[in-house]
């Protein structure tokens, strides 16, 4: 599995971002966060149409801008196919305003390069990875299939990335300054 | 990502018609500046301070909106706290504490300045019997005495808040929580009024 350090793996991916009749699909890249300088919080979960998961994305979506306010670029993803994300979104009420895209590794090659798919069922893991606006990976966490996740938990550890005393009122005798 | 939804988020998260102007809010949001989403991000984590209960929270946030005159934020913090359980008497504790500081902070800050030991030797000739047996309890009142007195910049009062507070057993922890809180607020205060 890539851990932290580690330089999150190139992506194009289709991805699911609205329900309404022609504006469904959108391609989600490596590179969006990185061009805009932004970070990018991508949560796995292990399938469409099972019952924790709603739970969780719904979560995620009511936190959506708490991640905006923190320049950060969610996205949620699973193996499943851009259809049938699009068919869960469309069947399940908390999943019909989500505000951040779905992708569909359907393929499963970025699971696969990520390192966190389940043997057996070749589903993917809970993990949750922030990038930076580099494209490093700063955080990872991997819940097994059944164990949710804590959105607060993520938005902290974010924070704490983020968080710079860059006050003058700080420097410390014999630190460099701001500049240098 | 329009920092006029941060704007708004932030009137809402503090019940405030959304709709509402602000010169220097709608200033930053013309200007794109980002210092929006810094400033919704910390007031909410300061709100939620981990050494702190909600309730408390929002008092102490009362305590400073009080202090810097802030109609608005009074009667945001004042609903919040309420919705938490603060009573009538403890609300008005909080604004009884903040002006007793506007009081407070002046004199003995005046002593500390002046360093002339003849107005040591006068007496304060001040009741401030408000702070007996606070219904607030004495450690919390302590506590946002010295949160106030540090936002007002009177050295010897937050020394002797800090002393005091500590002898209370209250942890650096919470006080530092306490002290982060108010100063976030008071920066709110200077964007919102």
């Amino acid at each position: 599995m890539l851990t932290v350090g580690a330089k999150f793996p190139e992506f194009k991916k289709k991805s699911v971002v609205s329900i309404e009749n022609g504006k469904e699909f959108q391609e989600v890249s490596s590179n969006d966060h990185k061009s805009k300088n932004e970070w990018m919080v991508m949560f796995w979960y292990p399938k469409d149409f099972t019952f924790v998961c709603p739970t969780e994305i719904a979560e995620f979506n009511k936190n959506y801008e708490e991640f905006r306010d923190r320049d950060a670029m969610l996205i949620g993803a699973s193996t499943d196919s851009e259809y049938v994300h699009l068919a869960w979104r469309k069947h399940h009420d908390d999943l019909s305003d989500l505000k951040f895209p779905l992708l569909a590794d359907t393929s499963k090659s970025l699971a696969e390069e990520l390192g966190i798919l389940e043997a057996n069922e070749k589903i993917a893991y809970r993990a949750t990875f922030i990038v930076d606006p580099e494209g490093v990976i700063r955080f990872v966490s991997v819940n097994d299939l059944s164990v949710g996740r804590n959105v607060k938990e993520v938005l902290r550890v974010l924070d704490a990335l983020q968080t710079d005393e860059l006050c003058p009122c700080n420097w410390q005798k014999g630190q460099a300054t701001l500049n240098g | 990502m329009s920092l006029q939804e941060t704007k708004q988020d932030l009137l809402k998260d503090l019940k405030i018609d959304e709709t509402k102007r602000f010169t220097s809010l709608d200033a930053m949001v013309q200007g794109d500046t980002r210092y929006l989403r810094d400033l919704r991000i910390n007031v909410k984590n300061t709100l939620g301070s981990e050494n702190i209960s909600p309730k408390e929270a929002y008092l102490l946030a009362l305590a400073v909106s009080s202090n810097e005159k802030n109609e608005v934020l009074k009667c945001s913090f004042t609903d919040y706290a309420k919705e938490l359980g603060a009573s009538e008497a403890e609300v008005a504790e909080i604004h009884a504490c903040a002006s007793m500081l506007s009081v407070n902070n002046v004199l003995y800050r005046f002593r500390h300045f002046a360093k002339h030991e003849a107005y040591n030797n006068m007496p304060a000739g001040i009741k401030m019997n408000v702070m007996m047996n606070p219904v607030l309890g004495k450690e919390f009142f302590e506590l946002v005495s010295l949160a106030v007195s540090a936002v007002n910049g009177c050295e010897s009062c937050v020394m002797s808040h800090e002393a005091s507070v500590r002898n209370l057993g209250t942890s650096e922890a919470r006080i530092f929580d306490a002290i982060r809180l108010a100063s976030v607020i008071r920066g709110l205060s200077a964007v919102i009024h």
